[in-house]
């Protein structure tokens, strides 16, 4: 059977539609504005979108579970806050509170399993009921205050401060890049192999894939849905320390911005190379897709206030290339 | 009064109704039998006005009618109260509501209906006797009802509509025995003030004394009518069609030892207890009509349904799954009953559908390697003859035969030596089932277990079959001493007894 010119066309756009449009604003970009094409901005860049990057990698895991977790964005402003506060108020050592953040990633993703899986909460009104606890609770460690070295705490000066050494992991470089940029491409790596090459991957998206097959399967699909979470709060909490150290303060509600910025990523990461699943490196190239966009649209002084507009409509155009029918490959075969 | 005139209904490639014509008349109690896919849920959907037929028509005192939309249906006077009553309530309004939702939406009751008026028109609807007789409170919320109760409004609520003709989709599923007696009861008082009522059930011995006629259907055909008084094994008889081709001669094969064992297993609570034994080298096929059980044991056996009672033995040491990993772990392979949303992942290729169950042996140093799960999986498409355009084809592109011998080569890829299949030769080609046939009989299986409703299936592959009715087991053959009269008798059996 000969395939036809315009479904050879339709399935290249498919296919590679989102890197070829990302390849064509850069090339545009960089011919139309001197500034943009040099390798510090290409680092301005990464940097912009390095923590979106890391908190959607985990936000993909749990869309490849078929979950949803919306609760990414409190998570990070819970940790920015405990890992701040730690400091300031009580003269936590950076290590000590950087693990703490960890854990309590990770705590909130285990909530947020345990609701699903356990108490059969759907994924999107358990990952909505622990948005609001933990947006609450960054509130409630700090008294509604903002975290910075110097702060009073009861009425006295607090004794703590934000280390150098903390706010290195936001701010230092390795290799001649920010140490974010360098955990964002050993995270993408990571991530992106297990999903794509590991066992845990594959179970993980047979889950997502036919719950119900895969448990006859012999899949555990309660343990692989709690496992999802738990990366997913766990890279979020990555995002919270990096955030923490790269402000340098605790500000309250810093993190509510950060659901709606990698759930995007996430989802245009779909339309990468015609995956039509969530998939760590389409996660990637999403987040950097919009980074582009934006520092370039900057340049060109595109009002800021247009960024969400803009954003969101790259969103519904990868979702349309994800999900139309218009490009819906025909069949493998 | 309602009658189908060559009724045909095609879905896509399957032919669901192949030229159906029925007259349903007044004050008649019209059963309707047939196995699985033979078209009853598809007539009766036409019927109540769910389908328009793609070829016929639907008559009405001899004036043809379009239905295809429930409303129109309505208005024709024909009412359907399905199996699953929930589905035709709304569970979170009152049963007041939704005993007037008809008249709502056709704004029969004003604009603004005050609660006080939905109370009196749906008061006016269910009859003061019933809500007594039944104890149903009008506030209470639908979703509360018990299965009698809502299938009691509903019939009232059809009845107030002005139905002429009311079908009954499996009306006694869910019903107790006096339950039953009552509906029964109901039901012939219905005919006799003039309703026509189709009635459609699984339990052949219910149409005793009820029904005056059952029409059987068989691949789409209305293959026989039979007039009172019924025998429920000639309906049996009719609905499974005769055994066309009995199994050829075959190498008898030397059963060894026990591998696995059921003790005093139950297919529900209230059922009565199952032995059975599987043996080294043999094929046990299990037969018995829709709802004999068999599912639900199987299901047990496997591990994706807890234990209801009893114990298993497997290879002569204890065997309790808890979740079907751990009967796999123990070198059991289930191949459910519905493919498509119990084993297939249809967007996933064949390479990956084929190794879920065991992916261990394709770890290279941590990770997949995928010319191993590729390799693997070519070796099971060619020696099942999987017609598939490659292991990267997408699951969906193939044929249903084809899907289920990748679920099949699921389990041999996962080294199961103990096959449980249900169903398995359920919407399969006779070229695959041949196929999956000789499989399950081949040295690559140690023994299997295979539950179909249609005995014939069962003939070609079993070594010895098993009856089951009422969740118990009523008789045991070889496949060279089958005497079809008497297979029918015993298929029946337990659906008299829970009568009597």
């Amino acid at each position: 059977m000969t395939i036809s010119l315009a479904d050879r066309i339709r399935d290249g756009v498919y296919r590679s539609g989102l890197l070829v449009l990302l390849a064509a604003l850069i090339v545009t970009f960089a011919v139309s504005l001197p500034a943009f094409g040099t390798p510090r901005n290409a680092v301005i860049i990464l940097q912009s979108v390095a923590i979106t990057a890391i908190i959607a990698l985990g936000v993909t895991i749990s869309l490849t579970v078929g979950g949803f977790d919306l609760s990414v964005g409190s998570t990070v402003s819970f940790v920015v806050m405990l890992t701040t506060a730690s400091q300031v108020y009580f003269e936590a050592p950076p290590v000590v509170a950087v693990l703490l953040g960890l854990v309590a990633g990770a705590g909130i993703g285990l909530i947020n399993g345990l609701l699903v899986v356990v108490a059969r909460v759907p994924d999107l009104l358990a990952t909505l009921g622990t948005m609001f606890v933990f947006a609450g609770l960054a509130l409630v460690i700090t008294a509604g205050q903002s975290v910075s070295s110097g702060a009073t705490f009861d009425g006295q000066p607090a004794p703590g401060r934000i280390t150098e050494g903390f706010a290195w992991l936001g701010r230092g470089d390795v290799l001649g890049l920010p140490v974010p940029v360098v955990v964002m491409v050993v995270l993408g790596v990571v991530v992106t192999v297990m999903l794509s090459r590991s066992r845990l991957g594959r179970l993980l998206a047979a889950v997502g894939g036919n719950a119900d097959a895969a448990r006859l399967a012999g899949v555990r699909v309660g343990r692989l849905k709690v496992t999802a979470y738990v990366l997913s709060g766990t890279l979020a909490s990555v995002g919270g320390v990096l955030l923490a150290a790269r402000l340098g303060r605790g500000d309250v509600g810093v993190g509510g911005a950060y659901l709606l910025e990698t759930v995007a990523a996430a989802l245009i990461g779909f339309a990468v190379l015609g995956a039509n699943r969530p998939n760590g490196f389409g996660t990637l190239v999403g987040a950097v897709f919009v980074g582009v966009l934006l520092n370039g649209l900057t340049m060109l002084d595109v009002p800021y206030y247009t960024q969400d507009l803009i954003k969101g409509a790259i969103l519904v155009g990868a979702l349309v290339m994800s999900f139309s029918a218009l490009f819906k490959r025909k069949d493998a075969s | 009064m309602l009658s189908a005139r060559s009724v045909v209904q095609r879905f896509g490639a399957t032919t669901a109704l192949a030229g159906v014509d029925l007259e349903v008349r007044a004050g008649e109690v019209l059963g309707l039998v047939g196995a699985n896919g033979a078209g009853k849920s598809t007539l009766m959907a036409v019927l109540a006005g769910l389908l328009a037929p793609t070829e016929g028509r639907v008559e009405v005192d001899g004036e043809p009618v379009v239905l295809g939309i429930p409303a129109a249906a309505d208005r024709h006077g024909i009412a359907l109260v399905p199996q699953h009553v929930e589905t035709a309530l709304v569970p979170e309004l009152s049963v007041a509501e939704n005993l007037v939702l008809f008249a709502l939406a056709r704004g029969e009751l004003g604009p603004l209906p005050g609660r006080r008026r939905i109370r009196a028109a749906a008061r006016a609807i269910a009859g003061d006797d019933l809500l007594q007789r039944a104890g149903i409170r009008l506030d209470a919320r639908a979703g509360t009802l018990r299965t009698a109760q809502a299938q009691q409004l509903l019939i009232r609520r059809a009845l107030h509509r002005g139905a002429r003709v009311l079908i009954l989709d499996e009306p006694t599923a869910a019903l107790s025995v006096t339950e039953q007696r009552e509906l029964h009861e109901q039901v012939r008082r219905l005919a006799a003030e003039g309703t026509a009522v189709v009635y459609i059930t699984h339990h052949l011995a219910e149409f005793v004394g009820l029904a005056d006629r059952v029409v059987a259907l068989r691949e789409g055909r209305v293959v026989d009518a039979f007039d009172a008084p019924i025998e429920p094994a000639r309906l049996v008889s009719a609905i499974l069609g005769p055994i066309e081709h009995l199994p050829e001669e075959r190498p008898v094969r030397e059963a060894g030892e026990v591998v696995l064992a059921l003790r005093g297993l139950r297919s529900r609570a209230d059922a009565p207890p199952v032995d059975l034994q599987l043996r080294r080298g043999e094929v046990l096929g299990i037969t018995g009509l829709l709802g004999a059980g068999k599912t639900e044991l199987l299901r047990q056996v496997v591990g994706a349904e807890p234990l209801v009672d009893g114990t298993m033995t497997l290879d002569g040491t204890a065997f309790a799954p808890r979740h079907p990993a751990d009967a796999i772990a123990r070198g059991i392979g289930f191949v459910p009953e519905d493919r498509r949303r119990d084993a297939e992942l249809p967007e996933w290729d064949l390479v990956r559908n084929t190794t879920l169950a065991e992916l261990r042996p394709h770890h290279r140093f941590g990770l997949l390697s995928a010319r191993s799960e590729r390799s693997a999986t070519a070796a099971l498409i060619r020696s099942l003859g999987i017609v598939a355009a490659g292991p990267r084809a997408l699951l969906s592109s193939l044929s249903g035969g084809n899907r289920q011998k990748v679920v099949v080569a699921r389990w041999l890829a996962a080294g199961s030596r103990v096959l449980v299949l249900d169903e398995p030769f359920r919407g399969v080609d006779l070229g695959a089932r041949g196929d999956i046939g000789a499989l399950i009989r081949s040295s690559a299986v140690e023994a299997a277990l295979v539950a179909s409703s249609d005995p014939e299936e069962i003939l070609e592959v079993a070594d010895r079959i098993v009856v089951l009715a009422g969740g118990a087991v009523v008789g045991e053959f070889r496949p060279d001493e089958l005497d079809e009269a008497r297979l029918a008798e015993l298929l029946v059996t337990s659906t008299a007894k829970d009568l009597a």
